[in-house]
């Protein structure tokens, strides 16, 4: 946040470290402004108001992981209030967003002494607080992952490395609340909030009183455990950081463009082309750049094309397939020569095949070939299907199914279909002759 | 040009004086000039420990700015200065290590917190002291050895490897017996340091220098006056007069604030910069680990922290608390501004603000046993003002009584470094200076 060692890929702890990170007498910090920039974008998708200056706070507390024995963080002008989070149709208050350094990681060891590893001192964190507007543990869950899809959209936040997500949650079944802190992961999150949220009920049945505390989760046992009596945020003596000064932000916060979230793109594709709400979402949590994909194809075709090739062998093909600029382009050609009839869709499918997955376009071929001879081996076997199909098209049914039962999913039901109709269409036609 | 520099009498002077807390055992050295700095700059050679036990042993990574930035211009670090503790004092008596000496009289104090910088000013020869000013501890110390200091703008010099006391306050300046040091050493500590974003900010400083033409003398600051600095500092201003320079009785009524307001916000910045010395980190550690390690903390920093430390750590913990933050801490920060203004309102009709530096000349030690707190922090009303405001300021030898040196302060508006320069080049000219007699 206020130095420049890398925050990933440490080949050993205290690694990545520098005199500002580690708070040596003397070491001063300096904002990152890509992180300042990052953290104004995740409040201005979440609609909070955003002030004109900002600025950072200490907070003091004597803890071994905290190397200044202060945390550079913010008090009373967070980047961002009062925003707004939808979950669906539900809204959910954003009380503020902030950003301030990590400490470091405390390492307890087997002998009942602990390490620290300070590589994690000093990187950038966003917290994000809501209003008590989550009224399930179930929904704190849906929320969470909600809202990283979209961050990690949003920031363009790649999927690897050590980047975290660490929440702390919060609940009250009466007046008094707990908070549970630094939950990782969306599961442990629901679970903890459901032991809690039994634990304070059995208490308030009980007739005793909850107290505010803080406690932990412990992710072996499920359960959580107190930790210490909870501090006022005022306890902690917060000053403003001298070091640092005041930063003007609004300017910043305005020249950020903010891209379409996914699941806002998601509606969109429902009221825009007129996905229902499955498909449109399967789009965009798949991957945006095949929803980004989607609206390339309708462009050379219809909405109709699109979803098809979309949704079918392109989203099957996708895992593992990152398509470069130059691929994208082919991939908007083949669609477009099968929209105006230049290639049939066997062929069009066999060329997406090879494109996406590798595999020769011979081997394609070759492998079209065996599934041919597969078909017609079934025909030979049982020909009266061929007169059945004549009286009506759904006998084919009967050989698509034991075809992708023999072949086990080595072919795409759509490649099956074709080919059992071209070969059945062949036949009839044969025997009409 | 380098020259051959002898420093075999280093070491005598300093058994005498206490001047150092670390020091080269070079008897000489090649270099253009050879400089010292107060012990809570960092530097890789020496230990730097600010005055204080905790950090015995603390040898830093990396040089400061302001020493690195003496360095490349061809300076020798001869030795880290004495203090009071973290700067905590107004007569380096605060140090873990030793009091340094009066020149004029080693009875009595050398002023603080860069007492020993002031000292190694007024008793070395060609030598030029890097100090450290949060509320006077530039200005003090040089009037009481009868030296020449500089304390630039806040964010004039960067305090990249300063220990912090107070963040919004500290400045590292320049103290000499020798008025045209500042004008040589100032530019090149100077400058903006991407290491120290408050430094960032400063417009470049003048390089042909303006003259002051009139300077206004509060009369809130010659209340409290003992008789005989009154004394040298009216035939001070006769002098000034003669040398065609105005000189204007003024009412700066919100003045009366800022020693109050200067001790919450120092403290209360220097309570947490502290917090990083309990032995884990930073700090002696050799106590008891099977301790919890908040009870280990708190061992550290009862043993190794000095009486002043912990007063200021309890005062700026006290200040910073749910319930008195807004009736201290933040109520400080607006008299703050309001001293600021009052400064700016003056500027606008005079060149500078002057006053005594100190109520008084330097004391005995037996005096100052006798001091309380309050009585120590109340002599500095007249440097905390400029130093709140974060206004450039110099403190200069302008009379003696009873052989112990007297010192007015000039006070100009922010980045005005250079009104304060060729004011001490004037002066150097215009007052008869005496240097301390030392015999070896």
């Amino acid at each position: 946040m206020f130095c420049s060692c890398p925050t990933t890929g440490a080949d050993a702890p205290n690694t990545h470290v520098c005199p500002t990170c580690l708070g040596m007498p003397g070491s001063r910090p300096s904002l990152n402004g890509k992180a300042l920039e990052l953290g104004l974008t995740i409040a201005k998708m979440l609609k909070c108001e955003i002030p004109k200056t900002t600025w950072f706070s200490r907070k003091t507390y004597f803890y071994p992981d905290l190397c200044k024995h202060f945390q550079i963080t913010q008090y009373d002008t967070p980047i961002g209030e009062k925003g707004v989070y939808h979950l669906g149709k539900k809204p959910i208050r954003i009380t503020r967003v902030h950003l301030e350094e990590d400490p470091g990681k405390i390492k307890r060891v087997g002998d009942g002494s602990s390490l620290v590893d300070y590589n994690r001192s000093g990187v950038p964190l966003v917290e994000i607080v809501t209003e008590p507007d989550i009224s399930s543990p179930a929904e704190a869950r849906q929320f969470l992952s909600e809202l990283l899809t979209e961050i990690r959209y949003t920031i363009d936040l790649p999927e690897d490395g050590e980047r975290s997500v660490r929440c702390d949650c919060n609940i009250s079944v009466g007046t008094e609340r707990c908070e549970v802190k630094n939950v990782t992961g969306l599961k442990n999150v629901e679970r903890c909030l459901t032991f809690e949220a039994v634990r304070q009920t059995k208490l308030l049945k009980a007739g005793r009183t909850i107290e505010r505390e803080t406690r932990h989760f412990d992710e072996e046992r499920k359960v959580t455990m107190p930790a210490r009596k909870k501090e006022y945020e005022a306890d902690y003596g917060y000053i403003g950081e001298p070091d640092l000064g005041i930063f003007h932000i609004a300017r910043i916060a305005e020249n950020i463009k903010l891209r379409e979230s996914p699941l806002n793109m998601a509606s969109r594709f429902q009221s825009e082309y007129g996905l229902d709400e499955r498909t449109a979402k399967q789009i965009v949590t798949t991957s945006m750049k095949l929803a980004e994909l989607f609206e390339e194809l309708i462009k050379v075709s219809d909405v109709q094309t699109a979803k098809t090739w979309i949704t079918g062998n392109i989203s099957a093909y996708w895992k593992g397939f990152e398509p470069s600029d130059e691929e994208k382009k082919d991939l908007i050609s083949m669609i477009s020569d099968f929209h105006t009839g230049r290639i049939t869709d066997t062929e069009c499918n066999i060329r997406i095949r090879s494109l996406m997955t590798g595999e020769g376009q011979k081997e394609m071929t070759d492998s079209a070939a065996d599934l041919d001879r597969l078909i017609d081996a079934f025909i030979d076997e049982n020909p009266s299907v061929v007169a059945d199909y004549r009286k009506n098209d759904r006998a084919a049914n009967r050989i698509i199914g034991s075809v992708m039962k023999q072949t086990g999913g080595r072919y795409s039901s759509a490649d099956i279909v074709d080919a059992t109709r071209r070969l059945m269409d062949a036949r009839s036609q044969r025997s009409d002759a | 040009m380098t020259s051959e520099i002898s420093l075999k009498d280093l070491k005598e002077l300093d058994s005498r004086y206490n001047i150092f807390t670390s020091m080269t055992a070079e008897e000489s050295v090649d270099a253009e000039f050879v400089f010292s700095a107060k012990d809570n700059l960092t530097s890789k050679d020496f230990e730097t420990r600010a005055g204080s036990r905790i950090l015995e042993g603390y040898t830093p990574g990396f040089d400061a700015t302001p020493i690195r930035r003496m360095r490349d211009a061809g300076g020798f670090l001869a030795g880290k200065t004495n203090m009071d503790e973290f700067g905590f004092g107004t007569f380096s008596a605060n140090s873990a290590y030793g009091i340094p000496r009066n020149p004029f009289d080693t009875n009595r104090s050398c002023g603080g917190s860069s007492g020993g910088a002031a000292c190694a000013a007024a008793i070395l020869e060609n030598h030029v002291a890097l100090g450290v000013s949060t509320g006077g501890s530039i200005s003090c110390p040089a009037s009481f050895c009868g030296v020449f200091g500089i304390t630039p703008t806040y964010g004039r010099v960067s305090r990249y490897g300063l220990i912090d006391y107070g963040n919004s306050l500290d400045k590292v300046g320049i103290l000499s017996a020798k008025a045209a040091d500042l004008t040589k050493y100032l530019p090149i500590i100077s400058g903006k340091d991407h290491r120290d974003p408050t430094s960032c900010v400063q417009p470049d400083m003048r390089r042909s220098l303006r003259r002051i033409r009139s300077v206004a003398v509060p009369k809130e600051a010659i209340d409290g006056i003992s008789e005989d600095v009154m004394k040298s500092f009216e035939s001070a201003l006769e002098l000034l007069r003669s040398m065609s320079i105005d000189v204007e009785y003024v009412g700066m009524p919100s003045l009366k604030y800022s020693i109050p307001a200067y001790y919450v916000i120092a403290t209360s910045e220097a309570s947490t910069n502290l917090a990083r010395y309990c032995g884990m980190r930073y700090g002696q550690q050799e106590g008891d680990l099977t301790l919890k390690f908040d009870d280990y903390f708190s061992s550290i920093r009862s043993k190794y922290f000095g009486d002043e430390a912990k007063r200021r750590i309890l005062l700026g913990t006290f200040t910073r608390m749910v319930g008195y933050a807004d009736r201290y801490y933040n109520k400080a920060l607006q008299v703050r501004q309001v001293i600021i203004a009052e400064y700016k309102g003056i500027f606008k009709t005079h060149d500078a603000v002057l006053t005594p530096t100190m109520p008084f000349v330097s004391p005995r030690f037996d005096d100052i046993s006798k001091m309380s707190a309050l009585q120590s922090y109340k002599a500095d009303f007249l440097t905390v003002p400029p130093n709140i405001s974060g206004t450039p300021h110099l403190s200069v030898p302008c009379g003696y009584s009873e052989g112990m040196p007297v010192g007015m302060q000039f006070i100009t508006d922010h980045w005005n470094e250079d009104l304060l320069l060729s004011m001490a080049t004037e002066w150097e000219n215009a007052f008869d200076i005496r240097h301390p007699e030392v015999k070896l």
